[in-house]
């Protein structure tokens, strides 16, 4: 697993994804941060993490979407098939390297939080607590960005279902109050008070393990009908 | 070593693998042949764990590939048709990748790869990217991958598709020495290259297995008629007499006439005899030069086209 996972790592940053991802992230979260800080004069750290999550919708596809499709499309999954790792530790590998991409991103947003201690006093404590639900989130939606890279061979195909499930469960409160706790971003939101909502980070996790299994099922599965 | 039961794989309606029996012995070389889309690549990818039979049942080394997957995949270095590499990589860091995955020993992992490396001639091209390299490379690379934990068997897909003579030949050098320590099961459909390497051939034709026995005595098998061929040249066209003098001649026939004014003929003998000797003589005596003589042996080519064709019918 620790192998998959280092090499998935590493092969982030051969090609130019890991680049991509962390720099389209923080090129949006400064504009966020400019916008926050000296046009409405605020000093709150959390609150640019409520755009920023809406960010991760569109850029956590960049990551995702080519984990399992291209190793299908090149035929390299049968390297790591007919190796003796299980189908359980090379998603969970591949899983891991995305999450460590996130991490890193999410420490570079540290930065942004010196940058407001010298104009005020950001609350560390809701920082941090902003950050988990933050990673929360993204671990939810790489998760389902492996599961639907898992279906196609396609990584383009991969990455619009991704991108459309988000915009979908983003939207879906719009349409109907029901569904106020099926958007896994609303779910979300509620982190930048500073309060760990438990009902909230089970759901996020629930979420996850569920789309890691469906992952491994749709692989186990295509061995016999490939 | 590897024992196939029953194996059967079917795609909804489709079979492509129908109810194949083989075992594959410690040692020995086997050449899976067949057409294009015969089930080759596809027992392979049973064999090595990477689909599942329908029905059946496949032993690794003792060890059922769909019960005992790791232990199973342990036994095997696979080499999968086209070639699929990380091209990110350099040579090194996919060797390296390969045999963590393997679960080679760290503390020995380092001093195996540096081995496979020179093994495979890679040592000049370790540190390249591997998208970068030549057909050829990308072979042996690949093959590297398949060495790499050490395996008793090794399963190459056909593993000489795409490369110039020289190479051909290199890897070919290559599987045969390979063979010495490791049990080798390849597929191909280059007939010349399974009776070269191979010490057993198995031909496969739409998913059933036509024929399993070494190369040898498949060219026997169907190798059941006497020809000789042989070019002469004959001015007075002796030859048309010759079938009097020698009583075991059944028919002579005229192939080429080549522009220096030789011929060329095959001439079929009664039963299992070998003509040659009294050919020789009894044209000597009839003034009839012999520029040429040899027997007509059936080619595996052959064999196998005749194989295909009967299992056809």
């Amino acid at each position: 697993m620790w192998a998959v996972m280092k090499k998935e790592f590493k092969s982030y940053f051969f090609s130019p994804v890991g680049y991509v991802f962390i720099g389209l992230f923080l090129i949006m979260f400064s504009i966020f941060f400019y916008i926050d800080v000296f046009t409405y004069q605020s000093t709150n750290f959390e609150y640019i993490f409520y755009s920023g999550a809406t960010i991760l919708t569109f850029i956590i596809p960049i990551l995702t979407m080519r984990t399992i499709a291209e190793e299908r499309k090149t035929g390299t999954e049968q390297l790591l098939l007919t190796s003796p790792v299980s189908i359980t530790k090379m998603v969970l590998g591949k899983f891991l390297a995305a999450v460590a991409i996130v991490v890193i991103t999410e420490l570079c947003t540290f930065m942004y939080f010196g940058i407001l201690c010298f104009f005020g006093t950001p609350h560390i404590t809701t920082a941090l607590v902003t950050l988990l639900g933050f990673l929360l989130l993204a671990i939810s939606y790489i998760s389902f960005g492996i599961l639907a890279s898992s279906i196609t061979e396609n990584q383009i195909i991969a990455g619009v279902i991704t991108i459309g499930f988000f915009i979908l469960t983003w939207f879906l409160p719009s349409i109907n109050e029901i569904f106020t706790n099926f958007s896994l971003i609303n779910m979300f939101s509620k982190f930048p008070s500073g309060q760990i909502d438990i009902a909230d980070t089970v759901t996020f996790i629930t979420f996850t393990i569920v789309c890691i299994l469906l992952t491994i099922i749709v692989m186990q599965r295509r061995k016999s009908v490939r | 070593m590897i024992e196939l039961k029953n194996v059967t794989k079917k795609y909804g309606k489709v079979t492509a693998v129908d109810n194949i029996n083989f075992s594959v012995k410690e040692g020995e070389i086997v050449g899976l042949l067949g057409p294009n889309g015969a089930g080759k690549s596809t027992t392979m990818n049973m064999i090595t764990g990477f689909i599942e039979q329908t029905e059946g049942e496949i032993m690794i080394n003792g060890f059922d590939i769909t019960k005992k997957p790791k232990k199973a995949k342990k036994c095997i270095g696979y080499m999968p048709e086209g070639v699929p590499l990380y091209t990110d990589l350099t040579v090194k860091e996919f060797v390296t990748y390969m045999a963590e995955i393997k679960q080679v020993n760290k503390k020995e992992r380092k001093e195996k790869i540096r081995q496979i490396i020179e093994k495979t001639g890679l040592k000049d091209v370790e540190k390249k990217v591997i998208k970068n390299l030549s057909r050829g490379y990308k072979q042996r690379v690949s093959m590297a991958g398949a060495l790499v934990g050490d395996p008793k068997i090794l399963i190459l897909d056909e593993p000489t598709v795409g490369l110039d003579p020289k190479q051909i030949t290199e890897i070919r050098n290559m599987i045969k020495e390979l063979g010495k320590t490791h049990t080798v099961i390849l597929s191909s459909h280059i007939l010349s290259e399974v009776s070269q390497i191979c010490n057993k051939v198995i031909i496969i034709n739409k998913g059933k297995i036509v024929a399993i026995d070494t190369p040898e005595n498949l060219e026997n098998r169907v190798n059941n008629k006497n020809c000789i061929y042989v070019t002469v040249e004959d001015n007075e066209n002796k030859i048309d007499t010759i079938k009097n003098k020698i009583k075991e001649i059944k028919s002579v026939q005229l192939t080429q006439k080549n522009e220096d004014g030789t011929k060329q003929y095959i001439i079929e003998a009664e039963g299992e005899i070998d003509l040659r000797k009294t050919i020789f003589n009894e044209f000597a005596k009839e003034n009839i030069t012999i520029f040429e003589m040899k027997k007509a042996d059936t080619t595996l080519e052959e064999a196998f086209m005749k194989l295909i064709e009967g299992g056809n019918k």
